[in-house]
């Protein structure tokens, strides 16, 4: 039986693997953005969108979330330093239409009670997902997610992300009780 | 009298074992390589941590566009912000290809070229791949069996260090091995399945070119075990993983024998008629553009099959207006690769409860080649390994439904487990498959540039296709669900780059480039041992065998210089 320290271990490594690692960030070169403030990229509405969007995807729990992250800023790094023109006026384009969508749905997302947030996105979610088109959406979240757990509160506090394992397990028991 | 007793082209693979074998026969190497110096300490990228390389560490698309597109096109996987100082960049070595064809010539050119960044697989040839050209009539016949290149894949096998494990196979014979990487839950399920389903196809784990148990001669290289990172593709400050930077270049360095120049690109080899050798090395210093001849008893080409065919083709004199060592007209042809296109996929039920802890840092399983060595129903020549493995899905980049905790948490947990697996196939000798040199188009340094005419034949495709429904076939069998398959569309020639066959080595003077021992029919004292002596490409990964007939020519060179034969 593994202690739940091991377990935890494992599972970074089943997470880690080759995405994590691949998922390398600059989060120390990135500056810090707030809802509301234009960043090198995106407009202040932009900005605003994509931190409700992140903070409602991967909230804080006990561990940090996407906006304890800056990943709204990550993001933004990543559009101003890494993407293509053709990938930039893609990814704006799918910011526009899931504003649109988010906002039929609840009159306005950004002003809307986290209940009804909630509801709304995890339709579109739903959608996407479930061959509703949006790959918009599923590339948004792509790029949030694979963010998150490059910065090093997703891979270390959120992951327990391990820098030198030192030995290969090619078995490890996950419990019920862990 | 000559500045060296050998000059070594190329610092990769194969050279860093020519120059570690010479020097320690105490003969005074020179290593030329083309590109910059790798230097570990400042270099190598592994010791990074996932927060600290920018943008998720992509390469910028418009650079991609820029500079890699042939490279990332390839090797998009290895291929990062913290790597791309490993690859070239195709706009600064061009080349091109003849119209309808297309070819991957990924690279590296730094000190150790591609051994920095391959994947480490590491096979033996096995008996029948040595008589298979002359059983078919096909290309010729190897100079060469399976029992005389054994010594030197013992010697080679015990300095690099291969985990793996003893099997007994003849197709694919047993090196000397430290402990293989254990197979996971999901493969050692899937290898009972295939070998009680299919009579004479075994699943082992994969030969992987790394450390497990290191020796004394490996530690006193500063070398130790692998510590299940996977950072490979990186560099490894551990020098766990084989690169002739890891290993055979310090074993070299610390004879004192050992010189290395670099940002040295060989624009050609002089030849000198009255005494039949190659006289000199004229190379171009790639930042300062200086030219210098190097001199030296003896020379090896291991700049890579294609670069060294091409240092010959560049190296015309009135004896040899076609090149050098070109009087059979076979530099540059029959140039071979792996094929690979049969890959499919799966989901393995029933290890859910499972997970691992480490990274391993390549393999998972092999299935040593089976056609027409233990099953001769096959409606193709040769035969191919899968590579392949199978690890828990785990993170899915963000493309799961859910938002919220449970989508967060959901990345902690592993998730199905995948199985894949994916053939590399032996391709067949074909003199109309070359490399030639344009005819006007010069790169910066002034060295033609290369035309690849290169297309697989009837047999190759053949190949694949079978190998698809063998490997659909084995999915089923081993009780996979969700079985996907890429139609085995062929890998694009280059693409597995284990480039080789563009000198090849031969019994005949009139059909082939070399003898037996990597020697150039033509000129005594210019030796190739990188893939281009290769006479057929076999299916198994090629870096150990060029690695063992590296040795195996340096030490028949330095007995010939010991004779005065040279």
């Amino acid at each position: 039986m593994k202690t739940r320290r091991e377990f935890l271990q494992g599972l970074i490594v089943s997470v880690g693997g080759a995405t994590a690692l691949s998922a390398c960030s600059g989060a120390a070169t990135i500056a810090a953005t707030a809802p509301g403030q234009r960043g090198r990229f995106y407009t202040g509405n932009e900005i605003a969108l994509l931190s409700r969007i992140c903070d409602l995807i991967i909230p804080r729990t006990e561990t940090p979330g996407a906006l304890d992250a800056n990943v709204p800023g990550y993001l933004d790094g990543l559009m101003t330093d890494w993407a293509s023109d053709e990938t930039r006026s893609i990814h704006r384009k799918a910011l526009q239409l899931i504003a649109a969508r988010l906002d039929a749905a609840s009159g306005n997302f950004l002003s809307a009670s986290e209940e009804t947030a909630v509801r709304v996105l995890t339709e579109l979610d739903s959608n996407a997902f479930s061959g509703g088109g949006l790959a918009g959406y599923r590339s948004l979240k792509g790029y949030i997610t694979r963010a998150y757990f490059a910065t090093e509160e997703g891979a270390m506090e959120e992951l327990k992300w391990v820098a030198l394992p030192g030995r290969w397990d090619p078995s490890v028991d996950i419990s019920a009780g862990d | 009298m000559a500045d060296f007793d050998a000059i070594v082209v190329g610092s990769g693979m194969s050279g860093g074992m020519s120059a570690k074998e010479l020097t320690e026969r105490g003969l005074k190497v020179l290593v030329l390589e083309r590109g910059p110096e790798i230097i570990p300490e400042r270099d190598y990228t592994d010791q990074l941590a996932p927060w600290q390389s920018p943008n998720l560490d992509n390469v910028p698309q418009d650079e991609i566009k820029q500079h890699y597109p042939k490279q990332y096109g390839g090797v998009a996987y290895a291929i990062k912000e913290s790597t791309k100082h490993f690859w070239v960049k195709d706009d600064e070595h061009p080349y091109e290809e003849a119209e309808g064809t297309s070819y991957d010539w990924l690279r590296g050119y730094h000190t150790a070229g591609r051994s920095i960044m391959w994947s480490r697989q590491t096979y033996r040839m096995g008996p029948q791949d040595f008589t298979a050209n002359k059983e078919e009539g096909v290309g010729v016949d190897w100079p060469v069996r399976y029992e005389e290149i054994v010594p030197w894949y013992e010697k080679v096998e015990k300095f690099i260090g291969i985990a793996g494990s003893e099997e007994g196979l003849n197709q694919l014979p047993d090196s000397v091995f430290q402990p293989a990487f254990e197979l996971t839950d999901a493969e050692k399920s899937f290898k009972q399945k295939i070998e009680t389903t299919f009579n004479g196809r075994n699943v082992i784990p994969a030969r992987i070119a790394h450390l497990t148990d290191a020796t004394e001669e490996q530690r006193s290289l500063g070398r130790t075990n692998c510590q299940s990172r996977n950072r490979c593709h990186h560099g490894c400050t551990f020098k766990a993983y084989f690169s002739s930077l890891n290993a055979t270049l310090p074993a070299a360095e610390r004879t004192g024998n050992l010189t290395i120049i670099h940002n040295a690109i060989v624009r050609g080899l002089d030849y000198d008629f009255a005494s039949n050798r190659v006289s000199g090395v004229q190379v171009i210093d790639a930042e300062t553009n200086e030219r210098r001849t190097y001199t030296s008893k003896m020379v090896f080409l291991n700049a890579s099959a294609i670069a060294s065919a091409l240092i010959l083709l560049q190296s015309k004199s009135e004896a040899f207006p076609t090149g050098l060592a070109n009087r059979s007209d076979q530099v540059g042809r029959n140039l071979m690769d792996h094929v690979s296109g049969a890959g499919v996929a799966g989901i393995m039920t029933g290890f859910d409860d499972k997970t691992v802890f480490g990274r391993r840092p390549s393999g998972g399983i092999y299935i040593p080649r089976y056609a027409n060595v233990t099953e001769n129903d096959k409606p193709y020549k040769r035969g191919f390994g899968f590579q392949g493995g199978a690890s828990p899905l785990g993170n899915a980049g963000g493309q799961i439904a859910g938002i919220g905790r449970d989508f967060k948490e959901a990345h902690k947990l592993p998730g199905p487990w995948r199985f894949s697996v994916l053939a590399f196939g032996e391709q067949l000798p074909n003199p109309d498959n070359r490399v030639t040199l344009h005819a006007s188009r010069r790169d910066r340094w002034g060295n033609p540039v290369p035309i690849f005419n290169v297309a697989y034949g009837e047999n190759e495709h053949i190949m694949q296709r079978e190998a698809l429904k063998d490997a659909r076939a084995m999915m089923e069998a081993a009780g996979c669900i969700n079985i996907t398959s890429n139609d085995a569309d062929l890998s694009k020639p280059g693409n597995r780059i284990h480039e080789m066959g563009s000198a090849r080595m031969g019994r005949d003077p009139a059909t082939s480039v070399l003898n037996g021992w990597c020697q150039a029919h033509d000129v005594p004292n210019l030796f190739i041992t990188d893939g281009a002596f290769m006479t057929s490409s076999a299916c198994q990964n090629p870096s150990l065998s060029y690695m063992a007939f590296s040795a195996r020519a340096a030490h028949y060179a330095a007995d010939l210089v010991a004779e005065g034969a040279l």
